[in-house]
């Protein structure tokens, strides 16, 4: 279980988050959606690590993580996707995945094992894996990013919206991949703007405003509340007994 | 003066005017200093020493600093402008204090034809050159034995004036230099000149991507960082008496500037002062207690220290601690999508004229007859893979043309074929009846072609409102030395971001925003170049959809106005209801163009990008809600209109 509690953080104009408490239980998918700037990716940046938080913890299973390095987190078991592409241009493909294993490199089997299975979770490795990184195209980037924080076999995976640039039909392999994850007892914390792909994966929802968490509960919950139908998935308040109405049987 | 008006102003100024108090206060210390202890003649040769290096370190900043291309040879404009003066002021007996400005005349002259050679491209070339200047200056002063006296020197006659008063001349006239040279870094970083060093710093390829021409930027920065050097170079060639090769171009000299500016802290205004007093003062010590071979030393030592406790500098850190110190609170007023804000507000006047310049519209009508922009068998390859293949693209004037198709189908690099970001290996781009493929960036900017960046490209470390007046739309030397933040284009920019709903954060940093918030302001920045044919690169990407609806109509607006639009966009249902025509790309080239319609029923395009879940639904009612999908949010304000 994944928890944060009271957490205070900013990067030194402010405080962004002002007391964000909020819990993933083991195996879950929690879908954090909200305004640009509510700090929705500054909560996934205090998880990994990257941001100390000034007030509050975070827990990974009793366990406190805050005030410990990146490095350290990442050895717990927390993985993320970042955001903006985060890929070594320079790199092939196959250096670029192993280069998420850089804990276990040591361990050549192990590593080499990882590699398999990731290879088999996410095809583009295999396909592409002699070409350099930065002649992919985004939504390649993305599945090997996701392929590269597959190399630890987290227990928990951060993903900073996956759906960011990702065609239709991408979008479908990203889905049904944190659904593979999910299945495999992974715990995935994600923040996405595409509120509707984004609860419609997740098995609970939170939305964020102001650096607080307004609302939680499953994601059939969220995503049927009136106001966030109106907000997110319909349009103006006429619209949103349809809206809630068509959101309800799930994408 | 209304009060709101008043608050931005001043914090935009930041704390500068604090700043310039200190500086001027000191400023005053050191000018009366000599009126009060007139015979202490070692603390004053001292300081005027200190007041050199401050010339050298604070001319260096304006290339190194600002525009951050890293010089280390810059005491060779010291030499040189030495030698100039000297040499003049042997052959025809004037005082070389006369000669001084030759001096600096000359090494700007040095600088540009030197900066024309290196400075067309980017990269690491000029770090090099730098130094090979400094070691090409001294053998040539050593070798030219008829022009430099050779490595013998030139000894000056000993200056007219009572030994009593000896230093007195120089000490101010180092001053007063040191006083001009601040005040030049000061009034470019106020200029867009400057504004578009510090971009060039940050991002070059955007820089140029929004009509800066960076050619021309960084070969004036070097040229205006050698004059107030060379002029100095002259008066200490007098105030020394004497010059040799060896010491009139050392190594050690130009290590002492960039100490000096690392230590204040590069690209700020008052760094490399502060960093001149410490290094100049700290090596006068060193030389004092420890013998002048410990200089070396020192300086091996201070550069290891500041680059792994100080990698800022002293006065960035300095200012952060004390930002950190007195944290504002963080506000988060009327977020657009936010709960119990309500529905969006649609905004009830219309964009004003200000916003698209009359030019736009006359163009848009002139222009009426043949295609904005046409692209004719355009190809780029990476190595073995082929991303755009003999691309053809044609965007009729005051259309919204949408460009769709799977990742890796070379949308982004045809975007990149026609701005200039890269070069086609073939084909050739038109805007508007002229062939533009040949051009610069900037200069295809400076025709009315914009574009917006898939991950947002703004400069991080200026400020929002400093982010939307970096756009140059013209190449003229005057809009060049304009104010940066000048009222008539602020008051544009401030009304654009009102459009985005960003204008509460005009003072804030670009990199404290978030990914989202940053995509707005940067559609508001390309807007600022008052363009004709707009590239949207997936602007509803990482966006709330709430604010895509104000995207949408942001779009329309505009485009109602004579702006023709070219948008990639995975967001369908945006793509459907704001665009016409289509087009959809899959491997390097148009597979299918038409109305949105026929697009989305095309089986070509089912295969190749939407997916078995755009197939003709079998119940009705599934297409409805689908209709009011991710981008119905969009349709919301048309309904409100």
């Amino acid at each position: 279980m994944l928890a944060l509690r009271g957490v205070v953080a900013g990067y030194g104009g402010g405080a962004v988050l002002q007391g964000v408490d909020l819990t993933c239980e083991t195996g879950s998918i929690t879908c954090i959606v909200g305004p640009n700037g509510a700090g929705k990716s500054t909560v996934l940046r205090v998880v990994s690590g990257l941001l100390p938080c000034s007030e509050g913890e975070v827990l990974l299973d009793e366990e406190r993580l805050s005030g410990r390095s990146p490095a350290a987190v990442l050895h717990a078991g927390i993985t993320q996707v970042p955001q903006s592409h985060a890929l070594f241009p320079q790199m092939s493909v196959r250096e670029n995945v192993l280069m998420g294993g850089f804990l276990i490199r040591r361990d050549k089997k192990l590593l080499a094992k990882r590699y398999a299975q990731v290879e088999a979770l996410i095809p583009i490795v295999a396909d592409r894996s002699a070409q350099h990184a930065g002649n992919l195209s985004g939504g390649q980037r993305r599945m090997v990013e996701i392929a590269r924080c597959m190399m630890l076999d987290p227990q928990v995976l951060l993903l900073d919206e996956p759906s960011l640039g990702l065609d239709p039909r991408s979008l479908g392999s990203v889905a049904e991949l944190v659904h593979r994850l999910h299945d495999d007892g992974v715990t995935v914390l994600l923040v996405e703007q595409n509120v509707r792909l984004g609860l419609g994966l997740a098995t609970h929802g939170v939305v964020m405003e102001g650096g607080k968490v307004r609302l939680t509960g499953s994601a059939a919950e969220v995503m049927n509340h009136p106001e966030i139908a109106s907000l997110y998935l319909g349009g103006s308040s006429a619209a949103t007994a349809k809206a809630a109405e068509s959101a309800a049987p799930g994408a | 003066m209304t009060g709101p008006d008043v608050h931005t102003r001043r914090a935009l100024l930041d704390r500068v005017p604090k700043g310039h108090a200190v500086a001027l206060l000191a400023f005053l210390v050191l000018a009366l200093y000599p009126a009060f202890r007139p015979y202490d003649t070692y603390y004053q040769t001292v300081l005027c020493l200190t007041f050199l290096l401050g010339v050298q370190a604070v001319s260096w900043n304006i290339i190194s600093g600002y525009a951050g291309y890293v010089s280390l040879g810059h005491s060779a404009f010291l030499g040189i402008g030495s030698y100039t003066a000297a040499i003049i002021a042997e052959r025809s007996g004037l005082n070389p204090l006369w000669m001084a400005p030759i001096g600096g005349v000359v090494a700007v002259v040095m600088a540009t034809l030197l900066g024309l050679v290196v400075l067309r491209t980017s990269g690491h070339a000029f770090v090099i050159i730098t130094i090979a200047l400094l070691l090409a200056a001294q053998i040539v002063a050593v070798n030219w034995r008829s022009l430099t006296n050779g490595s013998d020197g030139i000894t000056l006659d000993l200056p007219p004036w009572s030994r009593d008063i000896q230093n007195l001349p120089f000490y101010y006239l180092f001053l007063g230099l040191f006083l001009l040279t601040v005040l030049l870094s000061a009034f470019i970083r106020r200029t867009k000149f400057g504004t578009g060093l510090v971009a060039i710093r940050e991002d070059e390829g955007k820089a140029a991507a929004i009509g800066v021409n960076t050619t021309r930027y960084k070969v004036t920065a070097f040229a205006a960082s050698a004059f107030f050097i060379g002029v100095a170079g002259g008066v200490y060639a007098y105030f020394l008496t004497f010059l040799n090769p060896v010491g009139a171009f050392t190594i050690l000299g130009s290590v002492t500037i960039v100490l000096s500016a690392l230590a204040g802290g590069r690209g700020t205004l008052y760094g490399p002062v502060v960093g001149a007093f410490i290094v100049g003062i700290g090596q006068e010590m060193a030389t004092v207690y420890g013998g002048s071979s410990s200089r070396v030393l020192l300086f091996g030592v201070a550069l290891m220290l500041i680059v792994l406790f100080l990698p800022a500098g002293l006065l960035p850190t300095v200012e952060g601690w004390w930002r950190r110190r007195h944290a504002t609170d963080t506000e988060y007023q009327d977020q657009a999508g936010a709960l119990g804000a309500g529905t969006l507000q649609v905004r009830d006047r219309e964009l004003a004229a200000a916003v698209v310049a009359d030019s736009v519209e006359e163009a848009a009508a002139s222009a009426a007859s043949g295609p904005m922009l046409e692209v004719k068998g355009a190809t780029k390859a990476f190595g073995g893979i082929t991303a755009v293949d003999g691309a053809d693209l044609t965007v009729q004037p005051g259309t919204i043309t949408a460009l769709i198709g799977p990742n890796g189908s070379g949308k982004t690099t045809l975007f990149n074929l026609v701005t200039g970001a890269m070069k086609a290996d073939a084909g050739e781009v038109w805007l508007d009846g002229t062939r533009i493929d040949g051009m610069n960036p900037w200069s295809r900017g400076h025709l009315g072609l914009a574009r917006t960046f898939q991950t947002t490209r703004l400069f991080k470390s200026m400020t929002v409102l400093e982010n939307m007046v970096a756009p140059l739309p013209d190449a003229r030397w005057s809009t060049m030395l304009k104010a940066s933040v000048a009222g008539n284009e602020a008051d544009r920019a401030r009304e654009l971001l009102e459009f985005v709903g960003m204008s509460r954060f005009v003072s804030q940093p670009a990199g404290s925003l978030s990914y989202g918030q940053q995509k707005l302001v940067e559609l508001a920045q390309v807007l600022m170049l008052e363009p004709r044919l707009v590239l949207l690169d997936e602007p509803a990407g990482g966006v709330n959809p709430s604010l895509v609806g104000r995207i949408v109509e942001i779009v329309r607006d505009l485009n109602r106005q004579g702006v023709t639009f070219l948008v990639v966009e995975h967001n369908i249902p945006m793509v459907l209801e704001l665009c016409d025509p289509v087009v959809v790309f899959s491997r390097g080239k148009a597979i299918a163009e038409g109305p949105p319609q026929t697009i989305r029923e095309d089986p070509l395009v089912l295969d190749a990008y939407l997916g078995d879940e755009w197939r003709p639904p079998v119940e009705t009612g599934d297409e409805l809600t689908r209709e009011n999908g991710d981008g119905s949010a969009s349709d919301e304000p048309q309904e409100v209109r």
